[in-house]
């Protein structure tokens, strides 16, 4: 038989304005019937010229920009900027502030991991449900920041040499309130999706990502770990005092979405587990360090880097003695993440890139900038 | 269609227990003082009205738009809506004038004809469905014998509507939406009749009331539960199974509504509607849930009968009570379950719900042979029952296993190791 | 009057069929072609109703229009260039032709067959079809389904692909 049937490929624009790209991002897709042959992506739909803006500020004025890279973790954000001032500058935190980030940027992980599942799940056609019991647990850990920095998304609470405000006689019991709700919810969940045929079958052996490619391609985060590798930053290169916590690494199988998916589950549970012992040791003490409102660090340049809930989030400062930073470069760990994302789609169908791209967890904010 | 339909309630006007009394004895007075002819019209008005205000209204309207939004918002763990009227139940009236009152836009590029009729074909079958649905003893707009059948044909129209709307919008999310549920409804129509013919086997040549009942006309099958008391979902329970999932695609409804996959390819066929050439479809795509609905509860669970309850609550409550509890169903699943990509939906179809039916109707032959041999015994039926709940368990389990379904072999939770580094191949984790 | 209605309804539908038939032959859209052809199928399944054959009714939507209308659909969808005119082909005189010779022969078939009137309303439900498919017709009917049969495997065959041959060698 040497007449076949020959299809037509179009062009499929998947997005800027699509429900499941996350925000405003564009895969254009060139697809044979269902199947993806070609994707291409396209973004920059959400800049806003953060890096060089932040030429303008001062590093304190900096903080709240980084609150609106990745909207969805800006205590882990703010972290990782401040860490990099501490570091150019020299600035030693006290033990307490240093016990309040960890504790902050660890909800900041659940409640990115909330949304990162609910919505991973919503991709998947999973109309609703997940997301909202997600959202249900998310707004227990919003509330304790609204109590701590008075801000629910934007929190703006990380200062130069500690934090913004020592945490208030209400916050333990919030936080212990999330430990004791958060175990039921995860194995709700667990139940709900991760026993789920129509949830395996759709997202096992999906994008699957192999270790040489995923180190390759420099991915971090729960993207590395569900191909199987064992790196988390707080591991390798620990910050805040994050050795002197007692918690796992979880890692995958294949690197498919499924794994992706149960290795965020599991990163929640470590989460609770870090959260309940820095809470147990919480030490007394200044929650910050004084630094002077100009500040203006010693010429030179810092790199610092930490796990946020995406992968390694990094902040890049080149001080030129001046009141602003000469250079402000931040390393986005979605954006990074994402550039595997052809690779992860091509062969697949329509249906699949989307869970593919859900997996991902992207925050097109933190894309852009 | 010879078996007289025995009347449970008296044949005062006033008896709530069978409205056909009502509607006789106004088309009665009507026939005595109109011309010839205009009864009909008549006739076809008061079923309309009729069956509007006891089921389409309540059911559709508050069931469909208010109660599923109620069910699936509780079952979220939030409200679902409350600001319009008291617990919100003037939402779905809100609703429909905020559609009417939206602009119907028609993409420059589409084609028009085509576009503006699609809704209109989507509707009419959606009324038909209801023409044969027996509500109650005497309660049957066309009581035709081959009312199973009617259903068959009637439902498999929808699908020219939906390609229609999808094609004619010219718009590449909407083409996917028609192609996925053309492909969808020639895969589903198949294991569907093959399901429905175990039920026709069970109830067919059954003896009634002197006469033998024709399996294909529902009102007989709903004779035949009240006749040998036990609901045919009892007996056929891999039927009833195989129905639901394979009526649930055709619908559209959630685990398999890959033809509007609102994650994947915006709303597939309806990307292009709006307005109310898209509540249109909205209301209708739950008029056919409830008219998939209603024809379960008719074949499957009894119709209108309850092992002698319809004496005194009348019949066409209990049916719709019945079609209600279906109806939820479809709610439920689609409150809790994610969506299968079309070519497993397909695969689903052809490889696991096809092969079953088929077998269904093996066991359900065999045992019709044995039990017209045994002249229709009554209590033999009850042995079949318990006997077909046993091997249906048994035959979805172990062809679920031949085809390679192992849930023991699937790992739902992460490895862990203590300390960073490289890849860890799967099994060396232990030691790090 | 019983017969009214039903003559009424014999002209509408007679009308419905015989338009929409015109519709599918001068319709320059291949979609449109075959929405007219559905509206053929339809008229004709009301027709059947009208001479009491229910059962053929009925399979008539099921088959014509939920079956072999959606897969014509299917075909249309993997047609390329659908949406062209199809109003210029070589065939069209011979075409005409075939149609006058066509239309001659049934005239003269119906003018010339003597045809009888039953009075008696012909009994023509699902079981009495199905017993005289599988006693007295069962040649024909295992006949015709063997012929479905092998178009539907010469149809996989037609749609397979060289790679799937080639696996298909190696396995």
């Amino acid at each position: 038989m040497t007449q076949t049937i020959k299809s037509e490929p179009f062009i499929l624009n998947i997005g800027p304005q699509h429900p499941s790209t996350h925000g405003v991002f564009r895969i254009k897709a060139t697809v044979d019937g269902e199947k993806v042959i070609e994707a291409e992506m396209v973004m920059g739909y959400l800049h806003r010229s953060m890096e060089k803006l932040a030429e303008e500020r001062t590093y304190t004025q900096n903080i709240p920009f980084t609150d609106r890279t990745d909207y969805l973790s800006s205590m882990s954000n703010n972290l990782g900027y401040c860490l990099a001032v501490e570091k150019l500058a020299s600035i030693e935190v006290p033990a307490r502030g240093n016990a309040i980030r960890v504790i902050m940027s660890e909800l900041q992980r659940l409640a990115s991991h909330c949304m990162a599942i609910g919505a991973f799940a919503n991709d998947t056609g999973a109309w609703q449900t997940p997301v909202m019991w997600a959202f249900r647990e998310r707004e227990k850990i919003l509330d304790i920041f609204e109590v701590t920095s008075g801000a629910r998304l934007t929190c703006n609470y990380m200062r130069i040499g500690g934090v913004a405000f020592d945490l208030r006689p209400q916050f333990e019991p919030m936080v212990r309130k999330v430990l004791n709700d958060f175990p039921p919810f995860l194995q709700e969940m667990e139940d709900l999706l991760s026993g789920n045929e129509i949830f395996l079958s759709r997202t096992r052996g999906v994008g699957v990502l192999s270790p040489e490619m995923a180190t390759n391609a420099s991915l971090s985060g729960p993207m590395l770990r569900g191909s199987g590798v064992a790196w988390d930053l707080r591991k390798a290169d620990p910050y805040c005092g994050y050795e002197q916590y007692d918690f796992d690494i979880p890692i995958g199988y294949q690197g498919d979405s499924f794994d992706r998916f149960i290795v965020r589950l599991e990163e929640m549970r470590q989460s609770l587990h870090i959260i309940q012992q820095a809470l147990d040791g919480l030490p007394s003490g200044p929650h910050s360090t004084q630094v002077p409102l100009a500040l203006r660090p010693p010429k030179g340049e810092a790199y610092a880097r930490i796990e946020s809930p995406r992968g390694e989030l990094g902040y890049y400062l080149v001080s030129d003695e001046g009141p602003a930073p000469y250079r402000f470069h931040i390393r986005p760990p979605s954006f990074i993440n994402l550039s595997a994302l052809r690779e992860m789609t091509v062969g697949g169908t329509v249906a699949d890139a989307i869970v593919v791209l859900g997996s991902i967890d992207i925050v097109v904010g933190e894309i852009d900038r | 269609m010879s078996i007289p339909v025995l009347a449970l309630a008296t044949d005062h006007w006033y008896d709530l227990r069978d409205l056909a009394n009502i509607s006789d004895a106004i088309l009665d007075g009507a026939d005595k003082v109109l011309p010839f002819g205009i009864v009909y019209v008549l006739a076809a008005l008061i079923g309309f009205v009729a069956s509007f205000l006891i089921f389409v209204l309540p059911s559709q309207l508050y069931l469909g738009v208010y109660g599923e939004r109620k069910i699936i918002g509780r079952i979220q763990s939030r409200y679902g809506p409350n600001r319009v009227g008291p617990f919100g139940l003037l939402q779905p009236i809100a609703d429909a004038v905020k559609l009417l009152t939206k602009e119907a836009l028609t993409p420059k590029e589409s084609d028009r004809a085509v576009m503006y009729v699609a809704p209109i074909i989507f509707v009419m079958p959606a009324v038909l469905i209801f023409a044969v649905i027996p509500f109650g003893p005497r309660m049957v707009f066309a009581n035709v014998p081959v009312s199973l059948l009617y259903f068959m044909a009637i439902s498999s129209l929808p699908v020219i509507a939906t390609f229609m709307a999808g094609w004619s919008a010219n718009n590449k999310y909407s083409l996917f939406g028609a192609m996925r549920i053309v492909a969808m409804a020639i895969s589903y129509e198949v294991p569907l009749v093959m399901a429905l013919l175990g039920a026709v086997v069970v109830t067919s040549g059954a003896p009634y009331a002197g006469d033998f009942l024709n399996g294909l006309a529902l009102q007989d099958m709903v004779l035949w539960s009240r006749e040998f008391h036990i609901w045919v979902v009892f007996v056929q329970p891999l039927a009833l199974v195989i129905y639901f999932i394979c009526v649930s695609a055709e619908l559209n409804r959630t685990p398999t509504d890959i033809a509007e996959a609102e994650s994947e390819i915006v709303a597939g066929y309806l990307t292009e509607y709006s307005g109310m050439k898209w509540g249109l479809f909205y209301g209708m795509d739950i008029g056919y849930a409830l008219g998939a609905s209603a024809f379960a509860a008719t074949v499957f669970l009894g119709g209108w009968t309850f092992f002698g309850l319809e004496k005194w609550v009348p019949p066409w409550m209990i049916f719709i009570g019945k079609t209600h509890l279906f109806y939820f169903l479809f709610i439920w699943t689609r409150g809790t379950l994610p969506r299968l990509r079309s070519d497993q939906l397909m695969a689903f179809a052809w490889k696991f719900l096809l092969p079953l039916a088929l077998f269904n109707i093996f066991l359900v032959a065999t045992e019709r042979m044995i039990w017209s041999s045994q002249d229709y015994a009554k209590g033999l039926i009850y042995v079949f029952a318990v006997v077909n709940i046993a091997v249906s368990i048994a035959a979805v389990y172990g062809w679920a296993r031949f085809l390679g379904y192992r849930p023991e072999n699937t790992p739902v939770r992460p490895r862990l190791v203590k300390n960073a580094g490289g890849y860890i191949p799967v099994g060396s984790e232990a030691n790090r | 009057m019983d017969g009214g209605g039903i003559v009424f309804a014999f002209y509408v539908l007679a009308a419905v069929t015989l338009i929409s038939a015109a519709g599918v032959l001068v319709s320059r859209d291949l979609l449109h072609a075959v929405l007219f052809l559905i509206l053929t199928f339809v008229g004709v399944a009301g027709l059947f109703v009208l001479l009491s054959a229910d059962f053929i009714a009925m399979a008539q939507v099921i088959i014509y229009v939920g079956a072999i209308a959606v897969l014509i659909l299917f075909a249309v969808l993997l047609t390329p260039r659908a949406g062209r005119n199809n109003g210029e082909t070589k065939f069209a005189l011979p075409g005409i032709l075939l149609a006058v010779c066509l239309a001659a022969v049934f005239l003269f078939v119906i003018h010339d067959v003597a045809w009888t009137t039953n009075d008696e309303a012909p009994v023509l439900g699902a079981d009495q079809l199905g017993e005289a498919l599988l006693t007295t017709w069962v040649l024909p009917f295992e006949i015709a389904s063997v012929l479905l049969t092998a178009a539907l495997v010469g149809a996989i065959m037609l749609a397979r692909t060289p790679q799937e041959e080639a696996e298909d060698a190696l396995a």
